[in-house]
């Protein structure tokens, strides 16, 4: 498998990356969309089904001052081509996950795009977002010894 | 020193609240009094310094006594917590992309 990090430098909100498979994207279809074979690769799921607006969570161990709950909702379903959807994890990750299948020669390039880390928090809520992640941050970080 | 978790706690609610973020971002353009901020915010001094001391509790700021004045200051490594969100799931996604091809080898067609 190749890995390719295609995150654009500098870019705080989104995080992207491309898998070459050796497999036919109707198999990796498999694997992103039945719940026994997402708790093999990915993290045990629940409710998981290809309705748009479904509501389903992965659960993962506890970390840090998160209970290990992602709340996931779903957006998009093309079926073989593209799985979207939202992926909301404690009060600080509210991202949009999308997945796009591609047919190669040797099988699918997969990639995965998290975006949304640097929305805007919503009115008075406690979610901050990532706006700060912006010049002035970093630029301050990297004075950090 | 607090465990992460708590550390964590403490900073999502430092900055869960508006006023305290206008003072936060106030602050990354450079140090300030007490006074300044009030000259700057439509908020009363002891709430300017109540904000202030969630954001110190919550290791977002620091403090630095002049005087009869105190001069607050972003202090950077405070939003390192924050930062880790985005580089656990750089390292998430490869690390599952990994096991996904294991599982795909495995599978039937």
């Amino acid at each position: 498998m190749t890995l390719v990090d295609t995150t654009a430098k500098g870019q705080g909100e989104t995080i992207s990356f491309e898998f070459d498979l050796r497999h036919v994207p109707h198999k990796v279809w498999r694997a992103l969309t039945d719940p026994a074979l997402l708790a093999q690769w990915l993290l045990p799921v629940a409710d998981f089904a290809l309705e748009q607006g479904k509501a389903f969570t992965f659960r993962r161990p506890p970390i840090g001052g998160w209970d290990g709950t992602v709340h996931c909702r779903m957006l998009e379903i093309e079926e073989h081509r593209k799985l979207s959807y939202i992926w909301r994890a404690g009060d600080f990750v509210d991202t949009v996950l999308t997945f796009t299948l591609t047919p190669t020669i040797a099988g699918t390039r997969l990639s995965l795009v998290q975006s949304g880390f640097a929305q805007k928090q919503n009115a008075g809520g406690a979610r901050y977002g990532w706006k700060l992640m912006g010049a002035n941050l970093i630029e301050l970080l990297d004075r950090i010894p | 020193m607090p465990s992460a978790a708590v550390a964590e706690d403490r900073i999502f609610q430092a900055l869960g609240d508006r006023s305290r973020r206008a003072i936060f971002e106030s602050l990354m353009r450079g140090e300030a009094a007490v006074k300044d901020l009030t000259a700057r915010f439509d908020i009363s001094q002891p709430a300017v310094s109540q904000h202030l001391a969630t954001l110190k509790g919550a290791g977002l700021v620091k403090g630095r006594r002049e005087g009869r004045c105190v001069y607050y200051r972003v202090e950077p490594r405070g939003m390192k917590p924050l930062l880790d969100w985005i580089e656990h799931y750089r390292a998430f996604w490869p690390e599952r992309m990994a096991r996904l091809e294991r599982l795909l080898d495995e599978m039937g067609e």
